[in-house]
């Protein structure tokens, strides 16, 4: 049995290379069928917002790359409620669909329910 | 299971810590090396969220870290050195490294 991995995105999407390469690492992980979530977490929330114009920066859009979790198996995606709330973020108004928002004390039954974790 | 959370950049530029401490499970401890030691700086805010939690915190700090930085230790944490370092990631569940 795999060991099941969750992975915690906490930094915001387009001014450093964290955000993308913890996605990166979803998509692979998920394309190899292993058993792993990800959880938004601190300016990570950020990344949900939509509409977002990456190529305003001459980035590539990771938005769309979100979209993409699902494609590859990854479904159990989450956000902190705190996170979301302290940056005046709503669940509805975000751009990933299956997200499930968070309390604290949940997230700290999340990072324990997984065998591995990885914080970028 | 319990997860070794590994902080390593200076609680006064980044949220890892008050995000750590809120997200931390009941068997979990942290590690505090590089500049987070600054957490213990008196008289700051984190060393007052470190401190409000004390009584049911496992916490231990990187003893050279502290050291080099002229941070006294307090009696509810535990200096560690590397070879410690490496028995405290074997003995939990897992580490979480705040990169």
């Amino acid at each position: 049995m795999a060991k099941s991995m969750l992975i915690i995105s906490r930094q915001a999407p387009w001014a450093g290379p964290s955000a993308r390469e913890a996605l990166d690492i979803a998509l692979a992980g998920g394309a190899f069928d292993l058993p792993l979530a990800m959880l938004f977490l601190d300016d990570g929330v950020l990344q949900l917002l939509p509409d977002q114009a990456a190529g305003e920066l001459q980035q590539k859009d990771i938005t769309a790359n979100l979209q993409a979790l699902s494609m590859f198996g990854v479904d159990d995606l989450f956000a902190c409620h705190t996170s979301l709330a302290e940056r005046g973020m709503g669940p509805t108004e975000l751009n990933v669909e299956t997200l499930q928002v968070l309390r604290d004390q949940e997230i700290a039954a999340l990072i324990d329910r997984y065998d591995q974790v990885i914080t970028l | 299971m319990s997860t070794l959370h590994v902080l390593s950049h200076s609680p006064f530029t980044d949220t890892r810590l008050n995000s750590c401490l809120r997200l931390l499970g009941s068997a979990d401890a942290i590690l505090l090396c590089g500049d987070a030691t600054y957490a213990l700086s008196a008289s700051t805010a984190p060393r007052q969220a470190l401190e409000a939690r004390a009584d049911n915190l496992l916490l231990f700090v990187l003893d050279e870290d502290a050291k080099a930085r002229n941070l006294p230790l307090p009696e509810w944490a535990t200096a560690v050195d590397y070879p410690r370092l490496v028995a405290l990631s074997v003995q939990y569940d897992k580490v979480n490294t705040w990169l």
